[in-house]
């Protein structure tokens, strides 16, 4: 049988003016994924949170979480989020702060344990207006995991953080992922992505460019890196006609391609009759291969 | 509503304990309608009257300054908080959680609601105390409801200004308003002392018809019809541009 998605967006459009932030998305979460939201800077990210969380209304398109309205699932408290536009009230403490947000949760957590599981019992007494950025970050986490709720989603969580706090960060968030809750997480550091999620989502101009695991986008974007060196300087429409070549860079008798298919690349090399010298085959970063996939599209858009 | 009250129950406590933190605004709501009044009232006897009506200095100071202090704490308390905090991002952070929409609207209303109490209180107790004001019981009880009641129309109008304007101009809009309807609406000086053109607008503000309230309730009289439709007509045109703003905010997010 199958069971409820726990994110449901159809064929959403959302614009501004001129705009399209988001244009005709269609996306489904599924229990207990732990997933990735990657984009430029205006691929429409935040608008697909704000969509998701109710704060939006799209313009066409439907958004469903756990089969209700954004705003259903909301009250009934089956969603805790984090928005990087997410203000605190300012003039109370981070116990008092945490200690609302409790209270206004259908099924709250301890406060103790919600502020020793965002790490910031030591905060506790000190005014929220007097934290620092990443501090502050802490409390918006303690703010979204207040009580239990099926989705966790969380923009931009670590922003402001140092590293041992970020690292400390996505050890708390997979243990919320290992008690079976979706989460959701909106962020710009690639590595962050590669090393937490199981499911990518690179979004470009408010479209789904790729979903897949970090391994798959990683491939999509043609994503091995083969590098040898030749006896002879290489004669580049010789190279230039391999099987699943994405780029080539020659410089002098080395070789730097990019292949889709590796090891299909790597075959018809030897094929030719050459003897590449010093052959590597290395995975591209999930980074390079976001730079590629959102390159490639902006070229197929203006071209 | 009852889920909406149950809901906002924190928040009110959570924004009450905060406002009774705030030393400035006590300050400004509590204290300084009672140092007012007894600065205006102090020296003056309890037999000479106030120009064109029938009581005396003190008694119509008391009311004026008691409608004063319920007008800062729920009109100050009110606008600026809102306008920062939607600013800030707490209002949307808020509309992540299960408090209803309005309950935001609520909370706030209810926690200036409990400050301004004690500014009305306040004034009462230094003017019996110190000038000697001394009416039948049930007219401290029914001055002490109608003017807190009253000061709802004023939370409605701070709410609509915390909605109206942004971070920055808020303080001025709400030091205009705030001014503009304490002087001309007779609270700090009666409006008789005004030249008559001035007169004829004063009586139409919803200030004026405040104090007018506790005014007729210390001569025993029944209120003024009129003064009850100015207050009434007010809240509704406050609390439907309130409603307006709010909803036009929440849909822009």
């Amino acid at each position: 049988m199958e069971t409820t998605p726990v994110v449901e967006f159809d064929q959403v459009t959302k614009s501004y003016g001129d705009v399209r932030a988001v244009d005709g998305l269609a996306l489904t979460l599924r229990p207990g994924e732990t997933v990735a939201l990657l984009g430029p800077n205006g691929a429409g990210k935040s608008t697909t949170l704000d969509l998701l969380l109710g704060l939006k209304q799209p313009d066409s398109g439907t958004v469903r979480v756990l089969g209700r309205s954004p705003r259903e699932a909301i009250v009934g408290g089956h969603v805790g989020a984090m928005l990087q536009s997410g203000g605190l009230m300012d003039e109370v403490t981070v116990r008092e702060l945490v200690a609302l947000a409790c209270a206004l949760h259908p099924r709250p957590f301890p406060v103790g344990e919600v502020l020793s599981r965002a790490g910031i019992t030591q905060l506790a007494d000190r005014k929220v207006n007097k934290l620092s950025g990443g501090q502050e970050q802490r409390v918006r986490f303690a703010l979204a995991t207040a009580g239990d709720s099926a989705l966790i989603v969380l923009d931009e969580p670590t922003t402001g953080m140092d590293v041992t706090a970020r690292q400390a960060f996505w050890a708390t968030m997979r243990e919320q992922a290992d008690q079976g809750r979706t989460v959701l997480f909106a962020t710009h550091y690639l590595e962050e992505a590669d090393a937490t999620a199981d499911r990518v989502l690179v979004l470009h101009r408010g479209r789904l460019l790729a979903d897949g695991t970090a391994a798959e986008i990683k491939a999509k974007a043609g994503a091995r890196r083969i590098s040898f060196d030749l006896e002879a300087v290489a004669e580049e429409a010789v190279l230039r006609a391999l099987p699943f070549l994405t780029s080539l860079d020659i410089s002098g008798r080395t070789v730097r391609i990019q292949s889709s298919d590796a090891d299909a690349t790597v075959h018809a090399l030897y094929g030719l009759g050459l003897y590449p010298r010093n052959l590597e085959v290395a995975g591209l970063g999930l980074e390079q291969a976001f730079v590629t996939l959102t390159a490639a599209a902006e070229e197929a858009r203006t071209s | 509503m009852t889920t909406t009250t149950f809901a906002s129950r924190a928040l009110i406590q959570l924004e009450v304990t905060r406002a009774l933190r705030n030393r400035k605004f006590l300050f400004f709501s509590v204290i300084y309608p009672s140092a007012l009044f007894l600065l205006i009232a102090g020296s003056a006897d309890s037999v000479t009257k106030v120009t064109g009506t029938e009581l005396t200095l003190p008694t119509f100071y008391m009311v004026a300054m008691a409608s004063f202090g319920a007008l800062t704490a729920v009109l100050m308390g009110n606008s600026e908080r809102i306008a920062k905090e939607r600013e800030s991002g707490w209002v949307r952070q808020l509309r992540l959680t299960t408090l209803p929409g309005r309950g935001y609207v609520f909370a706030k209303t209810a926690s200036a609601a409990v400050i301004s109490l004690p500014s009305i209180v306040v004034v009462f107790v230094v003017a019996a105390a110190v000038k000697d004001v001394r009416l039948d019981a049930w007219q401290w009880l029914a001055l002490t409801g109608t003017i807190w009641a009253g000061s709802l129309v004023f939370a409605a109008l701070g709410v609509a200004l915390g909605y109206l304007a942004s971070g920055d101009s808020v303080r001025p809009i709400t030091m205009i308003v705030y001014f503009g309807l304490s002087m001309l609406g007779g609270l700090w000086m009666p409006t008789t002392t005004f030249p008559q053109w001035l007169q004829d607008i004063a009586k139409w503000l919803p200030t004026h018809a405040y104090a007018a309230l506790g005014q007729s309730i210390e001569l025993g009289d029944a209120p003024q019809l009129k003064d009850v439709a100015i207050l009434a007509v007010s809240f509704v045109l406050f609390a439907g541009g309130a409603a307006w703003l709010y909803r036009k905010d929440t849909l822009k997010a």
